[in-house]
């Protein structure tokens, strides 16, 4: 066991290590458009591990994921931009998400009081709040047409196409840039998340979810930790609005509408609920699967090639089909979602690897129970 | 790590009264657990044992009457504070959490640990430490109660009699001064009824704490109790060692009906 336990770690190591340096290496590789959907994808997935700590850990069902990403958003937005304070981008970035987390904190007498279906109810107002003021508040939000986002600019170094920039022969423009950025970002989420996940608020979390009499009666402070999960919660959506504000390059109000809100839990659902893997997984499979299919989608048999109508379906109605029956088809085959599914996957090519019987030297081998089983009378 | 040396503080219960819309749960019941002893609530069903459990942890609040631990009065506290005093309980019907032995048995200790989330996300040292030292303590635990095998199993892998164990081990784990058992060995074969028996004992001699007992078996609680509190319709019909318990006539009649005095309660 002591030899086993460092290799095993090793090979995690390795894993991971081969991991980033493949997300490393691909804006030498890829276009504009493929970064583009890993751009987003990383953002969605930051989101989703916020709201997989809330509604997944904490199972506290929350619609207002949508809400608290516009306020990371448009928080840098305004902090960074003329008219606003126009803060150092940096530090403009930090205080979104901060002020993201204090509207969270703000909603939390509500959360702290109201549970299940009715949490969801409620935070369903913040939606419909929030987009409401962002088309009225014209000055701050620039009202039904949005605002352009102003560039990150860290020590210099402008994640724009400002300044020209050539890496190893490939010309760095906007995209390659962010793809670092959101890498890193997505790094630090994934760090903290799942340092939160498997330290002390973590198991007070999963407690508050199973039973809040049991988390009460072994300590459990409930309504701190309810508030808490929403604070925390709405940090990770704040950052992942900032990312999104940045590769979009523009924020309009009806982007953060009801519909966000219900891909942010599509997306924990799909990954399976209460882990940073799944909630990243789901990002990924709802955020880069619509685009893929609407691109790829006019190869498909019986697929109009954009532009024409000659009856058949077009592309974008293909990609919504084939989306919709992904859903079903992993909602029905693995209810825990793809975290489960590769967990299952694992588990069953271990056991397919320690499997191989060297026949003789390991214990008696069992007989083939199925054909002498079928030979029994039933009782 | 946390052993301690001095005796318990005394559990005192003063006249308290529960009414749940009109019905009286509990009325004027008083008790008191002496520091180290193992008390038995025993009752035909519905006689309030479990609401008494309920106001002792903090989750029912009684209409008069007081409850105190020592020099701290717990009656109108929260049951996180209560928890944070030295009292722990397990339910009647077994509530654990998602997760492995050791993950359940760490809740356990979330009183006694501070670490909170800003720690536990940037995986500070302190935060390292603080988890390993309890993890080394939950171990220890553990043990004590027979379940170092199932250690880092899912506690849904577990058998019914694992998992109550499961539940007294993570009561355990907050190193209580009172342990308040709500019907240990309801459901469990014989033998896993003589092991909860041998652990509550081994238990009692090793940490040195008080135990509230709500138990059906009478052949357990003759066995265990030092002494008895017998409740009816919420009041105290009867209270002594299990010895006086047994002979008295109130206690016969409520558990076997009118006429059947001369029978054995047991």
């Amino acid at each position: 066991m002591s030899e086993r336990l460092p290799r095993a770690r090793a090979i995690r190591m390795g894993r991971a290590l081969a991991v980033v340096t493949v997300l490393c290496a691909l804006p030498f590789y890829l276009d504009a458009f493929w970064l583009r959907i890993g751009l987003f994808s990383m953002a969605a997935a930051v989101g989703a591990v916020g709201l997989g700590l809330l509604s997944g850990t904490a199972g506290q069902l929350s619609l207002g994921h949508a809400f608290f990403l516009a306020v990371g958003a448009y928080g840098y937005v305004w902090l960074a931009g003329e008219p606003g304070p126009g803060l150092p981008t940096a530090v403009a970035a930090v205080l979104a998400v901060l002020l993201a987390g204090a509207a969270g904190g703000l909603f939390s007498p509500v959360a702290g009081r109201v549970r299940g279906i009715y949490l969801g109810v409620a935070t369903l107002a913040l939606v419909f709040l929030g987009h409401h003021v962002l088309l009225t508040a014209d000055s701050v939000t620039g009202g039904f047409n949005g605002r352009s986002v102003p560039p990150l600019e860290v020590g210099g170094f402008s994640f724009s196409t400002d300044s020209e920039l050539t890496l190893l022969g490939v010309p760095f423009g906007a995209e390659e840039r962010l793809w670092y950025l959101g890498l890193g970002l997505f790094a630090v989420t994934w760090f903290t998340a799942r340092g939160i996940l498997r330290g002390r608020p973590g198991r007070a979390l999963v407690a508050l979810r199973d039973s809040e009499t049991a988390a009460a009666v072994m300590g459990v402070n409930v309504s701190r930790y309810r508030s808490a999960a929403f604070v925390v919660s709405s940090m990770y959506a704040g950052l992942a609005g900032v990312l999104l504000a940045l590769s979009f390059r523009r924020v309009v109000p009806d982007y953060f509408g009801l519909v966000l809100s219900v891909d942010y839990l599509a997306m924990i659902v799909i990954g399976g609920l209460g882990s940073v893997a799944g909630a990243t997984a789901g990002a990924v499979f709802v955020t880069a699967l619509p685009l893929l299919m609407t691109r790829y989608a006019d190869q498909l048999p019986l697929v109009a090639a954009p532009g024409t109508t000659d009856g058949t379906i077009g592309p974008t109605e293909a990609a919504r089909y084939l989306y919709g029956a992904a859903i079903v088809l992993i909602l029905l085959f693995t209810p825990d979602g793809l975290h489960g599914l590769a967990r299952r996957l694992r588990a069953r090519l271990r056991s397919r690897r320690a499997a191989p019987p060297p026949s003789g030297t390991t214990a008696p081998s069992q007989p083939p129970t199925s054909a002498a089983r079928a030979k029994e009378p039933t009782p | 790590m946390t052993v301690r040396t001095t005796a318990p503080p005394e559990l005192t219960v003063t006249d308290v009264t529960v009414r749940f819309a009109g019905l009286t749960a509990l009325d004027a019941v008083s008790f008191t657990v002496a520091p180290g002893s193992v008390h038995a609530l025993i009752g035909p069903n519905g006689a309030g044992k479990s609401t008494c459990f309920n106001v002792l942890s903090g989750l029912c609040r009684p209409a008069t009457g007081t409850v105190r631990l020592g020099d701290a009065d717990l009656t109108r506290l929260a049951p996180h504070r209560i928890a944070a005093l030295g009292m722990a309980r397990t339910f009647q019907n077994i509530v654990t959490t998602q997760g492995t032995v050791a993950d359940n048995l760490m809740l356990g200790r979330h009183a006694l640990s501070r670490s909170g989330f800003a720690a536990n996300a940037l995986r500070l040292p302190q935060a390292r430490r603080e988890q390993r030292e309890h993890l080394d303590r939950a171990r220890e635990i553990a043990e004590l109660t027979g379940l170092a095998g199932h250690f880092d199993i899912p506690v849904d892998l577990l058998s019914y009699g694992d998992r109550k164990r499961v539940e007294f081990a993570r009561a355990l784990c907050l190193e209580p001064s009172v342990l308040l058992l709500d019907e240990p060995v309801a459901g469990m074969n014989a033998a896993e009824r003589a092991r909860t028996v041998e652990v509550v004992h081994t238990v009692r001699a090793e940490l040195g704490l008080s135990v509230v007992l709500v138990e059906h078996d009478m052949g357990l609680v003759m066995r265990l109790a030092d002494e008895v509190t017998v409740l009816d319709f919420g009041r105290r019909i009867a209270h002594g060692t299990p010895d006086e318990v047994r002979s008295d006539p109130e206690v016969l009649r409520a558990y076997l009906g009118t006429g059947a005095g001369q029978e054995d309660a047991a």
